[in-house]
């Protein structure tokens, strides 16, 4: 059976395909512009190698999908705080630059220390490491806190719309330059090669394992978390958040999906110094008194509307979906169809496969006798909802975070996935046996009456917006 | 990595056997409870994370156990968790509920949820008495007659108490200059059997006579050996002689009472959560249950400064511990009503049968399966007759048999042979 290495996407990618090459381990179709995930070991036989999100290796490696993994240390603990799991195995630090998560709030807020949290009730949380933040909370004994996880961009949230960001970075310096006061350093540490214990105990990875382990430098302890002391203090006052009742607030999404945002303002008339087709900061400046801007992922859109940090958010038809799907009593709703950014969430699965529709696939699942339909998804509400809707009798629930298009057939059976050409599809050797949702941009706002001072400047906008925008959305199959 | 068992990791069935043994545990609680003036509640199996995570609840160890997750409508972010413990929901009940009690009497049945690895089991159930009123140091003794009547009445006896006050440990740790953060990590590494840990705090403590060691590894039958540790500590640790005194209190009136009871100072790891005297019920020598004093608890949850105190008794330890007799569910004294056919009008009258069985005091069964083999002592047949219906009796233990005509001369035949109250 094939040793199976787990290597990381992204900014860990160079750093690990040169240290691979150190130890003599030359991998092609890495770093070199290829699409692919599965890139190839030079010379050495018996080797599958899959490149994923560095979020989603430990997950990989604790369900035993993959041998051995590199990713960094916080990733690893995000799992490991919350589900501890005897299946993942550290085997060592490697000798690439450590990294650290940092606890901060907003430079210009009260919250100066570590304990002037003490005893502040309902303290807000932002982080992509929601475990790891929890663990924090929890250690310190913040009383009635609440945690929000996001996708992305958590430094841009205090102090408006959290309290506290726990965040990666380099040192307290780089905290600062995000325009943060780092308050205490969470977890420090380099990434780190594990493996799936049954393997260790029965299968011969020497190959990969051999060369790694001989590589100088790096070591450390397992644990690089710093998690602090109960702070102990009687319940105080909560802080202030109110937020100004005359204000608007917008949100602009980041990433892909940018560049259709920035020319959807353009089209409402809607100038915006620092938000265009070309670029973005994180606090873009608007030409019309009363309206703030601000840029997050737009995944984490929804619940930032239903929270009522926003007023409105520029996202799309697919996270709102999935925000609903998870909270369906959430206070948001699709107001404008702006058209942008189209695709279709689709049901996936490997072009060998010999169905043409879903049906098709879970008869054939049936027939084979699978255990269990193993579903990956950026969308897991809206992919859970699919299974379910459509009968899948066992299934197993895969949230990943991106380099979808590799896990199909390995790793996973079906993949829900937003299909614009299906020309990454075909690449991939894969194929949709099932088109439901068609998504596009669309401008999202609370259901409830806003307050006095803010009505009129919102209906505006939202004309503005409406007028803007395209044909109201297809509904949902 | 899927489970090859279609039930959830660490999640147990309760078969017909043990349903019984657990209903006997139930039973016996509820009716001492009862008879001790304690009203029972119910709280909810969700409840808010927030409940247990401030300081002087639940402890990290146990709040990284917790089963918490975003409900359906927790886009506020506010966490919710599957009940980890049943004192902190009934405190909660308690202040939004029955604040204007000066005492409140309360006891439960309900189950906890917590993570465990492997197959160790993440559903547990309690038996839990709360006493919220400032009862001390009746309160105390009152509780631990209950729990020992509890646990005698299921033939768990002799029941042994031990006894502990955390501010035997807090008031060396506090006399050492530790904070109260410090002294629950120091106290958990001595709880893990850390030999320097004991060193560092003998450092700080230069006055000390005799060595901690006496304190934290030692054990005492009562008051006598509360005196020694008095003796021994006090003049080092002056604070130490309040919760000695307290504790030779209790045990000096248990053990009047015809308790055993035996003193040992480091017994509990979550001494953030008790205030006052801690107690520990061991029967059969294993742990059954426990509890203590929590005077900061309704306060922490928001509610008015009022001391409490409670107990638990964890059901499936006892329902395993219960004396084998318990088991054998006697169905020998039960009827089986056999219909000969499927014919509506014998099917009928062998249903019809069953009520006016029941109501002799009789437990009932239909023979559901044709030939299945019962454990009654009685065997009613129904069978078509010139008259229309007919029934007959046969008596397993005496193996005779009689015809009746009417159901009321089976009926009376069985009352006059001793079946039925």
């Amino acid at each position: 059976m094939a040793l199976k290495l787990a290597l990381p996407a992204g900014q860990l990618a160079r750093p690990t395909d040169e240290l691979l090459r150190r130890a003599g381990l030359i991998v092609r179709g890495y770093t070199d512009g290829s699409r692919s995930y599965r890139p190839r070991l030079s010379g050495r036989r018996g080797v599958l190698l899959r490149v994923f999100r560095e979020k989603d290796i430990p997950i990989q490696i604790a369900l035993g999908n993959y041998d051995l993994g590199i990713c960094g240390l916080a990733w690893l603990k995000e799992l490991l705080t919350r589900y501890p799991s005897e299946a993942v195995v550290q085997l060592r630090a490697l000798p690439l630059g450590p990294s650290s998560l940092y606890v901060a709030a907003a430079s210009d807020s009260g919250l100066t220390s570590l304990d002037s949290l003490a005893g502040v009730p309902g303290l807000r949380l932002v982080s992509e490491y929601p475990n790891l933040t929890e663990a924090f909370a929890l250690s310190a004994r913040l009383p009635a806190y609440r945690v929000f996880a996001v996708s992305g961009a958590a430094e841009a949230y205090p102090p408006e719309d959290a309290d506290l960001a726990v965040v990666a970075a380099g040192s307290e310096e780089e905290v600062r330059e995000q325009g943060l006061r780092p308050l205490c350093r969470l977890l420090v540490g380099s990434p780190w090669l594990i493996g799936h214990r049954r393997s260790l105990e029965g299968k011969d990875l020497s190959t990969v394992l051999g060369p790694l382990m001989a590589l100088e430098g790096g070591r450390q302890r397992e644990d690089g978390l710093e998690l602090p002391a109960g702070l102990a203090a009687p319940p105080g006052s909560p802080l202030a958040t109110e937020r100004p009742s005359t204000t608007v607030r917008l949100a602009l999404p980041d990433g892909h999906q940018q560049p259709s945002a920035a020319a959807i303002l353009r089209a409402a008339g809607l100038s915006c110094e620092g938000y265009d087709e070309q670029g973005w900061v994180r606090r873009p400046r608007s030409s019309l008194e009363g309206l703030d801007l601000k840029v997050i992922r737009p995944q984490d859109m929804p619940q930032q509307v239903a929270l009522g940090n926003f007023d409105l958010v520029v996202s799309g038809r697919d996270c709102l979906m999935e925000h609903l799907l998870q909270f369906p009593s959430s206070p948001v709703e699709e107001v404008v169809d702006l058209g942008g950014g189209q695709f279709d969430l689709s049901a996936v699965v490997s072009e060998d496969m010999p169905a043409d529709s879903l049906a098709e696939a879970v008869e054939l699942w049936r027939r084979q006798g699978l255990k269990a339909i193993r579903v990956a998804s950026e969308f897991p509400a809206i992919a859970d909802h699919y299974a379910r809707q459509n009968h899948f009798w066992r299934y197993q629930l895969i949230p990943i975070s991106g380099a979808s298009e590799g896990f199909v057939p390995e790793d996973a059976d079906v993949l829900i996935e937003g299909v614009q050409t299906g020309r990454t599809l075909a690449e991939n050797k894969l194929k949709t046996i099932d088109r439901f949702l068609h998504s596009t941009s669309c401008l999202i706002a609370s259901k409830r009456r806003p307050p006095p001072g803010r009505a009129k400047l919102l209906s505006q906008l939202i004309e503005r917006f409406r007028q803007a925008g395209s044909p109201p959305p297809t509904a949902d199959r | 990595m899927v489970e090859e068992s279609p039930r959830c990791r660490g999640m147990r069935d309760l078969l017909p056997a043990d349903m019984a043994r657990f209903r006997r545990v139930e039973e016996v609680f509820r009716t001492a409870c009862l008879a001790w003036g304690y009203q029972e509640v119910r709280t909810p199996t969700i409840e808010h994370l927030h409940l247990f995570t401030a300081a002087g609840t639940l402890s990290p160890q146990m709040l990284g156990r917790v089963y918490s997750f975003l409900d359906w409508d927790g886009w506020s972010g506010e966490r919710v968790v599957l009940r980890p413990d049943a004192t902190i929901p009934t405190a909660r009940l308690f202040v939004e509920r029955l604040q204007q009690e000066k005492l409140a009497k309360l006891f439960y049945i309900q189950n906890v949820f917590r993570f465990a690895e492997g197959d160790e089991p993440r559903e547990g159930w309690q038996c839990g008495v709360e006493l919220v009123g400032d009862t001390q140091p009746r309160g105390e003794v009152e509780l631990i007659l209950l729990a020992c009547q509890t646990l005698e009445r299921l033939g768990l006896g002799p029941v042994e108490v031990r006894l502990f006050h955390p501010g035997i440990v807090r008031s060396v740790l506090a006399e050492a200059g530790l904070e109260r953060a410090d002294q629950v990590r120091v106290y958990d590494r001595i709880l893990d059997g850390d030999p320097t840990a004991l060193a560092e705090v003998e450092e700080r403590l230069p006055s000390l006579g005799a060595p901690l060691r006496l304190l934290f590894e030692g054990e005492g039958a009562g008051s006598a050996y509360l005196a020694n540790l008095g003796s021994a500590f006090q003049k080092a640790v002056p604070q130490i002689a309040g919760p000695l005194e307290e504790l030779a209190t209790l045990v000096d009136t248990l053990s009047a009472l015809g308790c055993r009871c035996q003193v040992a100072a480091a017994l509990v790891g979550s001494f953030e959560y008790y205030t006052g005297p801690v107690f520990q019920f061991v029967a059969d020598g294993e742990r059954a249950g426990g509890g203590g004093r929590y005077d900061g608890l309704i306060a922490l949850v928001g509610g008015p400064d009022v001391a409490a105190c409670g107990f638990a008794l964890d059901v499936a330890k006892l329902a395993r511990l219960l004396p084998s007799a318990e088991e054998a569910i006697p169905w020998q004294e039960a009827v089986c009503v056999k219909p000969s056919s499927d014919r509506a009008d014998v099917v009928v009258a062998a249903f019809g049968a069953i009520g006016p069985l029941q109501q002799l005091g009789l437990r009932t069964e239909v023979a559901l399966v044709r030939d299945a083999p019962s454990a009654c002592r009685w065997e009613v047949t129904v069978k078509p007759s010139a008259g229309g219906i007919g029934y007959s009796l046969y008596d397993r233990s005496k193996k005779r048999r009689r015809a009746f005509a009417k159901l009321d001369d089976l009926l009376a035949a069985l009352e006059a042979t001793g079946g039925g109250s």
